[in-house]
């Protein structure tokens, strides 16, 4: 369940312009481009969920594959919203560097409770500047889960910039959660900032 | 709010909610009237002005009081005895109680499916009705899932959807959950195209009903339990986590099913 149009920054929307002319000959193989993208990281990614090594170990091994073909950055921008153009660069560069730790804890939370992944990687469609890839996560005794991966190449090199569950998008319901949480704080950032350090300090 | 039906998404359904006694879809029609006179002023700020939009949610102050009403309540109710009901009954056979509650809400997926005018979903929804209720021992083993036809969901909310009819304003109903104006108006809807609504008292009909009504209940928290507490524990505000997933997960429904053009026949008709 989602669609929406990412709120780009006008540096984003110049170079969008920018790559106009070549734009048209690489959403060609755009598509096959992210489904090829989505294969080799979901493979990574089951390897390591369902390996016989320890939750610690899989946590560890986890780490680079994020850093590497998650762009937490863009996300990171996208969940702050329109808060983003009032924070400081201060503000900013906080944020950016507690969203990263809230993100990996998230991810690392859940390897838990996976065991005997598979999946299965359908249909690529074009979702704004980029590419949605349809998988279906099967996990034993359960009913399939339908979720999309929206596959951003803005950084240069193709990057997860959303997953969609069921139709609902990570990135959104996140930017709405902390829109709402700012939005009852006075409009602070700051607010938000303390309460990630909490979010992070609570963590185990 | 939707009838849980045995899936394992937190977000779409939060609070599981089977059917209900007329008596409180009245009291969810006549709530709905009684908002139209407490929605709070739009904001005159532009990015608070999109953002408030996009929230869809007028009645947010009274909302969150029915929210943290039912978030308290359930807390010290439906939750422990989910949790226990996890504790003590194993998944194949939580799965099974699942299938029958599912089954057993067939009826009003198929006529959410004709009313949507989509033929090959409501044949899959008799077909699933058929088979489930006789060889699946009237849901307890999901045959049908294995002979090809798959459980999809439906109800009225999403049927108006698929009419054109928009959502309005997001709403939270103390105990049902996340919910909308059109969601409100559909939930009342199925409750009247539920067949078991017209069984007739006695032969210990009005027991068995009781006993659905809080089996599912219980078993449509326990899917959603973990979920739940996580949306609660990750969240900064929960409330606008499960309001934004709410609407985009129904709206993403409304979507597939407007999108679902398959032919009445099967492929292998029309192969010569």
């Amino acid at each position: 369940m989602q669609r929406f149009i990412p709120r780009r920054h006008a540096l984003a929307l110049l170079a969008a312009l920018a790559t106009m002319p070549v734009a048209s000959a690489w959403a060609v193989d755009a598509g096959a481009q992210a489904r090829s993208f989505v294969t080799m990281f979901g493979s990574k990614l089951v390897g390591v969920v369902n390996s016989d090594i320890s939750l610690e170990k899989k946590k560890q091994d986890i780490l680079p594959l994020l850093e590497q073909y998650v762009d937490v950055d863009a996300i990171g921008r996208y969940c702050l919203g329109r808060y983003w153009r009032t924070a400081t660069p201060d503000q900013q560069a906080r944020y950016i560097k507690l969203f990263h730790q809230v993100l990996v804890n998230a991810i690392t939370d859940k390897i838990g409770d996976y065991r005997g992944v598979t999946f299965v990687v359908g249909s690529s469609a074009p979702s704004g500047d980029d590419t949605a890839v349809s998988t279906v996560i099967n996990r034993p005794g359960q009913p399939g889960a339908d979720t999309q991966w929206i596959i951003s190449t803005a950084s240069g090199s193709p990057k997860v910039v959303d997953v969609v569950g069921e139709g609902a998008s990570l990135r959104l319901t996140q930017r709405q959660d902390y829109g709402s949480f700012i939005a009852r704080n006075g409009g602070n950032v700051d607010a938000l900032l303390r309460a990630l350090d909490k979010q992070i300090a609570n963590h185990h | 709010m939707r009838a849980e039906t045995g899936s394992n998404s937190w977000s779409s359904r939060p609070f599981p909610s089977p059917r209900r006694p007329a008596l409180r879809v009245v009291g969810v029609m006549l709530g709905l009237l009684g908002l139209a006179s407490c929605a709070a002023p739009p904001p005159t700020d532009p990015d608070a002005l999109a953002e408030y939009k996009e929230a869809n949610d007028r009645y947010e102050k009274l909302n969150r009081k029915a929210f943290g009403i039912t978030m308290w309540a359930n807390k010290y109710t439906l939750r422990p005895v989910a949790k226990a009901y996890i504790w003590a009954v194993p998944r194949p056979l939580r799965n099974a109680f699942g299938g029958l509650y599912q089954t057993m809400n067939e009826p009003v997926v198929f006529f959410n499916d004709v009313g949507a005018g989509r033929p090959r979903r409501a044949g899959d929804a008799f077909v699933r009705w058929c088979i489930n209720m006789t060889v699946g021992i009237g849901g307890l083993i999901d045959v049908a899932n294995y002979a090809g036809y798959k459980h999809h969901d439906n109800d009225a909310g999403l049927t108006l959807a698929t009419w054109g009819v928009p959502s309005g304003p997001y709403l939270f109903l103390p105990v049902l959950g996340p919910s909308s104006f059109r969601d409100g108006v559909g939930y009342g809807i199925d409750t009247g195209l539920s067949p078991w609504n017209y069984v007739p008292s006695g032969y210990g009909l009005v027991t068995f009903n009781w006993a659905y009504n809080i089996m599912g209940t219980i078993n449509g928290m326990a899917n959603n339990v973990d979920a739940l507490d996580q949306v609660m524990k990750d969240s900064l505000d929960p409330y606008a986590t499960i309001r934004s997933a709410y609407q985009q997960q129904r709206k993403a429904m409304a979507e597939a099913i407007k999108n679902d053009h398959r032919a009445t026949v099967p492929d292998w008709y029309h192969t010569k």
